[in-house]
């Protein structure tokens, strides 16, 4: 079995891996990060998203063995102790979650479309959580929830 | 998911070899066809060879008439790649248009094209650009690499190390996306160089395809109006909950006019 | 309606307190939780609509390393246990026969059914090993012809799915009064006729189903976690109805549920078999679904194929309504199965429309197919389908303007209370005026130039509105508890659920404010049997209705018992003792106390009158509502069609809401827009599709179209607070489903309207593509 070291959340893990362990599994049963969620077996929902060295991905669609080395972030690095990382503030003042399920990955996936481009339009949002399903919120309190977040990442 | 072992070579020749002793390899680039697939325990490959540490199989180069794309670039670089955009911006777009940004940030053009879905996007391009894919042993021409549904002209083993894109005068891509997935459920890319059009078609059959009448037509003219409704028979295109074959028959030519009218500029 | 003292709890759109675990990730779904020595499960799914399972051989997938036991319906059989039954509010054919309920068991014996139906249990040290094993289990099937659709089920030589079912008819079912709808019809000028199909669809909450079940040997215990919403309803069917261990020995809980909109509320095999697997092995036993096998497994709502008829007179008035229905019930009657499209489709019949008479009859069959159960709304989508698209068409027909013809039939306010043709007792509302707050709100002024705009692009846009009539409530009882701890802490316990709807907020928000404390005190316990003696779960929009007014009356009732305490204290009667602000008075006095020193006090046995014990604050209190409340609403929309590729684009969305009371607003809004997604969603593209050999199409997210953001229209939502009911304590109407019961009737109205040019009238949902493209070219032909 390949051993693998990630930085995960700024914490340096060794473990020994199966070569079939999915990513998703791996941060969920291995490392009991629990709040990356999955959501279907096609790849579709994006419940799974994690952001590698600073680009997002669906943890259900890697292995664990291809991040060796890697920094991962998970939605439990998001924040500061108590204190909720801009885009997670902004999804709470919005109501940008009703069941919390869609959550993890929709937060993790606006940090990223406003790190890649910090004056997102509205279509831009639209567009870039295409990969990201909600079931809940008919998105328009994501959407506001993500232009504030940016706003708030700008500085 | 079955077991298997991995392997992760660091230079073409190692890749190569490393296939030939595996009892049933198969190469990893990035994954988001093949995981998927392992997942629903649909292949059963003894090695999976993991391309991403081999040397030289990623990046984008310009030279004169050419773009070429080496087979592990992610399809996110292709989108926002500055000479692709300037060259061939329809390139540029489809990139950018495939999955979402988790898949393209993961995906690459080597993968997509080796795969040959009947609904993926690269497949139209590199038939349309009249792209040459460049393997560990040999050169393929598109017209004769792309043979089936899921199937390509590679043989056994043999590795797509690049792509080498003619840079044409104008192109475009329009997809109709299919609701559920957002791949193609028919997606057009027109591109025209000197006094030559091509039209290539995928999503709407069982393998991306040129269209010769819908060629010649605009070789004659290039514009909308040179493509007729009922150019293409609906015979023999794919039918499905999304979209029958008259359906899809239609696309296309609604499809190939709006490139052609975004082509004309 | 008294909110007197209900100071700082309503109106407010308080942040919700569950938010900070769910956005760091710490919520616990069941998929996260684990037990030491935990096993895992998988189900092997019938590949077959209709067979007669021969033999299953498990010899080699037992023999597999790993492997701790295999059960299958011959073991079933063997146990003994009881199917599962079906709780039907309606139960009677119309003859007065009983509805035919075929033996449900959680896996099937000797033959199956549908395509996903449970066939054996695999449980193994892990999922790998499951599967693996899975593929070793032999199963012959014979297979039988088999029936998809209802209204094949229903014809004369049909394949038979059960021998009890003749023509494979569960039960029909007729309400109001055909004489009177016969005669109203005799007398009216126009009978206009249409045919509908409500689609097929699916809940898809994100978090797929799963369940964990313990089992202690020395107590005879068990404990079980399920991705639930209905907890005592299911413990008390699963442990006396089905396995027969007694109430009293089944711990249920639902833990953090990712999304349910009523698919999680009735009681599945799955859960049944891991807890006969958990006694079995003495071991915990896991199991959760993949998304594929939800598609399979999760009841499928809506699939009702109906014939709509409204007479009306030549000036537009509406005299009378008929619907014939036949709804589908997939291959069993699952929990409330039999319910949707008999009691709960005929319900609101007629809307909030005037008419001297309507009669609704419904068959309901059993097909080769998942079993259907509900969804968000469970029928009255399907009523208020039938009605605002019967409008438009018959404007459409007549020449009439589809906005002039509501605003004519509304009920006028003077009307009510009324009871509806339909026996529905409509307290209170302004039909009239949130019709014309609709309109007003959706920029009217503005349409012509964008209808010009589109023109100028080649492009069809079409304004369309609805005018949903609702009626909430669900399970009419339900227990709050309220305990005060020494640190300080509040112990909140509820017996309804929330899959995110946020009662760990608005409970919260209601208790704290009535009793003036701070919400961020109160600790919030819900769905768990051991936490409270009752509880009705979700479904029916109840929460805050019930469940709210349950934590209302409790609250009242630690005032009544504080002013006990304070007059105690301040040697006054108690019915001199005033609450208001978190303070104990007396009129005239400068006595004070506050509730939290009267909480202080009732563990002080000094501090307290002769007839109180200690802890006399700490109170349990079972609200049980009046008749079931009516929400209303508008849904006005406007939509661009691209008529060459037959592309719609949702532009604009306008709600108004008469919910009564709002009492957290940024809560209410989020329902209506999850509402408002899931009905375009079925408008636009959403589909349960089984093919003729009954293999389900749609299986998965690649084949399942559901609405991403860029789907998604900006929503305008507005409330019309004039008309609070008094059905319950809060003034409130359920929000819950009203979204998705009024968008698929505007929607499909919108782009009806934009293709009216063609002469296209109606379109059956969902108006994919192509079927619109279809609509114009067969009217161009036409
Ligand atoms: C949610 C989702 C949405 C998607 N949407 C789209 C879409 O809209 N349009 C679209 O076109 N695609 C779409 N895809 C597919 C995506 O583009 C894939 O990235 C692509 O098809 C395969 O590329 P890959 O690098 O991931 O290849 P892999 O999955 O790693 O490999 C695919 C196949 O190619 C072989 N292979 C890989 N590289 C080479 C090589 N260099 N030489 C020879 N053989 C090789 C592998 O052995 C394997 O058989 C989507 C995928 C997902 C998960
Ligand atoms: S779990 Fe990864 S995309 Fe759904
Ligand atoms: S909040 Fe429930 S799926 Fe998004």
């Amino acid at each position: 079995m390949p051993l693998i070291t990630v930085h995960v959340n700024g914490v340096e893990t060794t473990k020994e891996v199966e070569p079939r362990t999915l990513l998703s599994t791996f941060i969920r049963e291995e490392l009991k990060l629990t709040g990356t969620h999955v959501g279907c077996d096609t790849s579709q929902c994006g419940a799974c998203v994690v952001s590698i060295d600073g680009k997002t991905i669906k943890s259900c669609a890697s292995f664990a063995w291809q991040f060796d080395g890697a920094k991962i972030q998970t939605i439990e690095g998001l924040a500061n102790g108590t204190e909720l990382h801009p885009m997670q503030e902004a999804f709470r003042t919005h109501h940008g979650l009703q069941c919390g399920f869609c959550t993890p990955g929709m937060v993790m996936t606006a940090v990223a479309l406003v790190e890649n481009n910090p004056d997102i339009s509205e279509n831009g949002i639209r567009e870039g959580l295409e990969g990201n399903i909600c079931r809940c919120t008919g998105y328009q309190n994501i959407i506001d929830a993500v232009k504030t977040g940016a706003k708030a990442m700008r500085g | 998911m079955y077991e298997f072992d991995i392997i992760t070579p660091n230079s073409i020749d190692a890749a190569k070899s490393e296939f030939d002793a595996a009892e049933d390899g198969q190469f990893l680039a990035g994954g988001q066809t093949l995981i998927p697939v392992l997942k629903q325990r649909l292949a059963m490959p003894s090695d999976l060879i993991d391309l991403e540490h081999v040397h030289g199989l990623s990046g984008i180069s310009a030279s004169g008439d050419t773009i070429s794309i080496k087979a592990m670039t992610r399809h996110t670089e292709v989108a926002a790649d500055h000479e692709v955009q300037a060259a061939i911006p329809a390139l540029a777009k489809l990139a950018n248009g495939i999955g979402d940004m988790h898949v393209r940030n993961r995906g690459t053009i080597g993968g997509s094209i080796a795969n040959n879905d009947p609904a993926a996007d690269y497949p139209a391009a590199v038939l349309a650009l009249h792209a040459t894919i460049v393997t560990d042993r040999r050169e393929i021409l598109a017209d004769h690499f792309f043979t089936g549904m899921f199937e390509t002209a590679l043989e056994e083993g043999e590795l797509i190390t690049e792509i080498h894109f003619p840079i044409p005068e104008a192109a475009s891509y329009m997809k109709f996306a299919n609701p559920a997935t957002r791949y193609a459920l028919v997606g057009v890319m027109v591109a025209k160089s000197h006094n030559n059009v091509r039209v290539a078609i995928t999503g709407a059959g069982p393998c991306v395809f040129r269209d010769a009448e819908m060629e010649q037509a605009l070789m004659g003219n290039f514009s909308p109006e040179s493509i007729k409704d009922g150019m293409i028979p609906a015979d023999d295109l794919n039918t499905d909950i999304h979209a029958s074959r008259e359906y899809r028959a239609h696309l296309i030519s609604v499809m190939v006019r709006r490139a052609v009218a975004e082509a004309v500029g | 309606m008294d909110t007197t003292n209900i100071t700082n709890g309503i109106g407010k759109s308080q942040e919700r307190r569950e938010d900070f675990r769910f956005l760091t990730g710490a919520g616990s779904y069941i998929d996260d939780m684990n037990l030491d020595g935990q096993a895992y499960a998988t189900v092997l799914r019938s590949p077959e609509a209709h067979a007669d399972v021969s033999s299953i051989d498990i010899t080699e997938a037992l023999a597999l390393d790993g492997v701790l036991a295999i059960i299958t319906g011959e073991d079933w059989k063997v146990a003994g246990y009881n199917p599962i039954p079906t709780k039907s509010a309606v139960r009677k054919a119309i003859d007065g026969s009983d509805l035919k309920e075929p033996p449900h068991h959680p896996l099937a014996i000797d033959r199956v059914r549908y395509v996903g139906q449970p066939v054996a249990l695999v449980v193994a040290e892990s999922i790998d090993v499951c599967k693996d094993a899975m593929e070793l289990i032999d199963v012959d099937y014979d297979s039988l012809p088999s029936v998809s659709h209802q209204s094949e089920a229903i014809k004369d030589g049909a394949p038979q799915i059960w021998d009890i079912a003749p023509n494979n008819i569960c039960l029909d079912f007729e309400l109001g009064d055909q004489k009177a709808q016969k005669k109203a019809f005799s007398e009216a000028d126009h009978i206009v006729t249409l045919n509908l199909v409500n689609n097929r669809v699916t809940a898809v909450p994100i978090e797929p189903r799963g369940a964990l079940a313990s089992y202690d040997a020395g107590t005879g215990k068990y404990t079980l976690w399920n991705a639930s919403q209905n907890i005592h309803a299911g413990r008390d069917t699963i442990a006396d109805a089905v396995l027969g261990i007694g109430k009293e020995n089944l711990h249920h809980i639902a833990p953090d549920v990712g999304g349910g909109f009523g698919v999680k509320n009735g009681v599945y095999p799955e859960p049944i078999l891991i807890l006969h697997a958990t006694k079995l092995l003495e071991r915990p036993v896991k199991w959760f679904n993949d998304r594929s096998e939800s598609f399979l497994s999760d009841t499928h709502g809506r699939d009702q194929v109906s014939t709509v008829q409204l007479a009306l007179d030549k000036d537009g008035t509406f005299r009378g309504l008929r619907t014939e229905t036949v709804g589908n019930l997939g291959a069993f009657c699952a929990t409330v199965g039999p319910f949707t499209p008999t009691g709960g489709s005929s319900r609101t019949q007629g809307g909030p429309y005037r008419f001297d008479a309507i009669y609704y009859t419904a068959i309901a069959p059993f097909t080769n197919t998942c079993p259907l159960d509900p969804y968000r709304g469970a029928g009255r989508p399907e009523g208020s389908y039938q009605m605002d698209r019967i409008i438009d068409y018959a404007a459409a027909q007549l020449g009439m303007d589809p906005i002039e013809l509501r605003r004519k039939n509304l009920i006028p306010t003077e009307d009510l209370p009324m009871k509806s043709p339909m026996g529905l007792d409509i307290d209170c509302g302004n039909f009239p005026e949130v019709f014309e707050q609709t309109i007003a709100m959706s920029d009217r002024d503005g349409y012509d130039a964008r209808v010009q705009k589109s023109a100028a692009a080649g492009k069809k846009r079409g304004f369309g509105i609805s005018m949903y009539l609702e009626c909430t409530g669900g399970g009419p009882k339900e227990e709050a508890k309220v305990s005060f701890r020494e640190d300080g802490k509040i112990d909140l316990s509820v017996g309804s659920s929330s899959t995110g709807m946020g009662h760990e907020t608005a409970f919260a928000q209601i208790l704290a404010g009535h009793l003036g404390l701070e919400i961020d005190d109160v600790v919030f316990r819900q769905a768990d049997t051991e936490a409270t003696a009752i509880g009705g779960g979700h479904g029916g929009s109840r929460g805050l209705e019930v469940g709210g007014s349950a934590v209302l009356q409790t609250s009242r009732e630690i005032v009544e018992a504080g002013k006990k305490i304070a007059a105690h204290k301040f040697d006054v009667d108690a019915d001199k003792v005033e609450f208001s602000e978190g303070h104990f008075h007396v009129p005239g006095s400068n006595h004070t106390m506050t509730m939290r020193e009267a909480i202080d006090a009732q563990n002080d046995p000094d501090m307290l009158p002769d007839d109180m014990e200690p802890g006399a604050l700490n109170i349990s209190s079972v609200f049980e509502r009046g008749i079931i409340s009516i929400p209303n609403g508008g849904h006005a929309v406007e939509v661009e069609v691209d008529p060459e590729t037959g592309t719609i684009k949702v532009d604009g969305y306008w709600v108004m809401d008469d919910f009564g009371t709002i009492i957290n607003p940024m809560l209410a809004d989020g329902q209506v827009m999850g509402g408002v997604a899931q009905g375009l969603g079925q408008a636009l593209m959403e589909n349960i599709v089984y093919d003729d050999g009954g293999q389900l199409v749609t299986g998965s997210l690649m084949d399942y179209a559901m609405p991403r953001a860029d789907d998604m229209p900006r929503m305008v939502i507005g409330y019309y607070e004039d008309a609070p009911t008094a059905k319950n304590l809060l003034g409130v109407k359920g929000a819950g489903e009203a979204g998705c019961v009024g968008a698929p009737p505007a929607i499909v109205n919108a782009v009806c309207d934009a293709l009216k040019d063609f002469g296209v009238h109606h379109i059956d949902m969902p108006l994919t593509p192509e079927r619109v493209w279809r609509a114009i070219e067969d009217a161009k032909a036409s």
